[in-house]
């Protein structure tokens, strides 16, 4: 989602002196974020539970705290990785950037356009052509036909999908769809990408082209990469912060926070 | 999600895409195409019109029967299916929610607006027929477009209010088909309401109160513009003026309690859906 938001989400700040992040050189300011889900007691979702629990005086759901408390400051221009185990709570901020969710406590500054990729091709339908697809994912990102007009070629040439546009994309091998999809993310031009776990797409030689794309985006597009691969992490990021627990245990050089992470189990 | 941005420009493109997609898709694959959103609310015509005006000889005091006929399901129609997309919308499209973030209202817009486009094909199917059956067209038939508008308001917020409900509880989908299938008995489409008037002493009060029900004002609203004078409407029923403004008010009234819901719970939809 393509959208201008320096003023707020939710404001329940409980620290009162937060520097202000006008300074143009911040890209994402993340204060004091709190998430909790409420997971259901009783496993129907009905109406008939829904009474029963009403009658019985029950909530119904249990609160389950993901982030306690999580600040962090990302620069324009840093390529930063969030690592963390399963559960850990890294895809839950990333959604909370992305405005997915909404965080019940804390505060989010972003400055400028921010572009998520929770999921590679979300909305493809396998009933659409791959030009259709393309429209209707950058539709769904934000962007506008004009826009994505002159993104086409560019995204077509690097899925490296020419031929194949007007085929739907039920036709595609999988390996296509992952390309297109992929090639969409890394050309949608915003200020600031969000990658959840994307990496590695296609075979070695498409592998090895978005490799070294993502080695030339240093210094120029702000990137946050969720991933499990440390390879990766002291390969492309400037900087690393570990979630642990919903907590910010480790922030600092990728190597630093790489041992950390690899310590998790040792 | 404030008002302003509702119409913004991306907004719009969002929606005109999901809209475009859904109606592509829709009719995929079937040899008719398209052609199946004109000869769905024909053929069901096509079968109320031979079991209630050829078998049970009714509507043969009213003048262009079968038009008045077709109109009354084809706005029925409408309105079932604007309802049924848009209450399962939220839930269906669950994967995008989960992924992406935009207005959430978009897309039980979405939905909703596939069963405005196939209804303005069936107008033209209708308009076509009352040329056929020799109705004269009058300045009336110009206030059919608010009629619709109504109509559409109406099953808008019922979507979004049963939509958002949805999300936690399934159940409604089946309760709504169940009520959908009463609600048709309630509303004089088979039945002409001259029956209901004329059916005893308790008659015309049982017709007052059937004529409380938007959808069987804009039915028959759409029936006295389009068709003939001499429909029976809420304003012919009764000189009591809040009757008359009562209909208006629940569409009103549904319309902004199903959108404030929506509103509210639209910030979990992501977590909950």
């Amino acid at each position: 989602m393509v959208k201008k938001h320096s003023e707020n989400i939710v404001t329940k700040n409980t620290s009162t002196n937060i520097r202000s992040a006008s300074s143009s050189k911040i890209a994402i300011k993340v204060t004091n974020l709190h998430k909790s889900f409420r997971l259901p007691t009783e496993r129907a979702a009905g109406l008939k539970q829904a009474i029963f629990n009403w009658l019985k005086g029950v909530k119904g759901y249990t609160e389950q705290k993901v982030l306690r408390g999580v600040n962090f400051e990302i620069k324009k221009g840093e390529f930063v990785g969030i690592v963390g185990r399963n559960g850990s709570g890294k895809s839950t901020l990333l959604k909370l950037l992305a405005e997915i969710y909404y965080p019940e406590q804390g505060k989010i500054e972003i400055d400028g356009t921010l572009v998520p990729f929770i999921e590679l091709g979300v909305g493809f339908n396998p009933e659409l052509t791959g030009r259709e697809n393309v429209y209707l994912n950058g539709a769904l990102l934000g962007f506008s036909n004009h826009q994505m007009d002159a993104m086409y070629d560019e995204i077509v040439k690097f899925a490296e999908l020419e031929q194949f546009m007007d085929a739907k994309l039920k036709n595609y091998s999988s390996g296509m769809q992952v390309r297109l999809a992929f090639s969409i993310a890394i050309r949608a031009k915003g200020d600031i990408l969000i990658l959840d776990e994307v990496l590695a797409v296609g075979d070695a030689a498409f592998q090895e082209k978005c490799n070294n794309y993502f080695a030339s985006l240093h210094g120029e597009q702000t990137v946050i990469l969720v991933t499990h691969s440390m390879e990766n992490v002291r390969r492309f990021c400037d900087r690393a912060i570990l979630i642990e627990k919903g907590e910010v245990k480790v922030e600092g050089s990728p190597d630093k926070v790489a041992k950390a992470y690899e310590g998790l189990w040792s | 999600m404030g008002i302003p941005n509702i119409f913004s420009r991306k907004n719009r493109i969002l929606l005109g895409e999901l809209v475009k997609t859904d109606f592509k898709l829709r009719y995929q694959g079937s040899v008719l195409g398209y052609l199946w959103a004109i000869l769905r609310p024909l053929l069901m015509f096509a079968i109320l019109y031979l079991v209630f005006a050829k078998l049970l000889r009714m509507g043969s005091d009213i003048p262009h029967y079968p038009v008045y006929l077709l109109t009354g399901t084809v706005l029925w129609n409408f309105f079932t299916e604007c309802t049924g997309q848009g209450i399962q919308s939220i839930v269906m499209r669950g994967d995008l929610l989960r992924k992406i973030s935009f207005p959430k209202y978009i897309i039980v817009v979405a939905a909703t607006s596939t069963a405005l486009i196939n209804l303005a094909i069936n107008l033209c199917v209708i308009i076509i027929f009352a040329f056929i059956n020799g109705v004269t067209p009058t300045w009336s038939w110009l206030f059919v477009p608010f009629l619709i508008l109504e109509l559409y308001i109406l099953s808008l917020g019922i979507s979004l209010l049963l939509g958002a409900l949805n999300v936690k509880y399934r159940d409604i989908t089946s309760i709504w088909d169940v009520l959908i299938q009463a609600l048709f008995y309630a509303v004089p489409i088979i039945y002409p309401l001259s029956m209901v008037v004329e059916s005893g002493s308790f008659g015309p009060t049982a017709a007052q109160i059937i004529m409380l029900n938007p959808i069987a004002q804009v039915i028959q609203d759409a029936r006295y513009s389009l068709i003939t004078h001499e429909a029976i409407t809420g304003w012919s029923l009764s000189s009591e003026w809040f009757l008359k403004i009562i209909p208006i008010a629940i569409v009103i009234a549904v319309f902004i309690f199903g959108a404030f819901y929506f509103k509210k719970k639209s910030r979990r939809f992501a977590e909950e859906v």
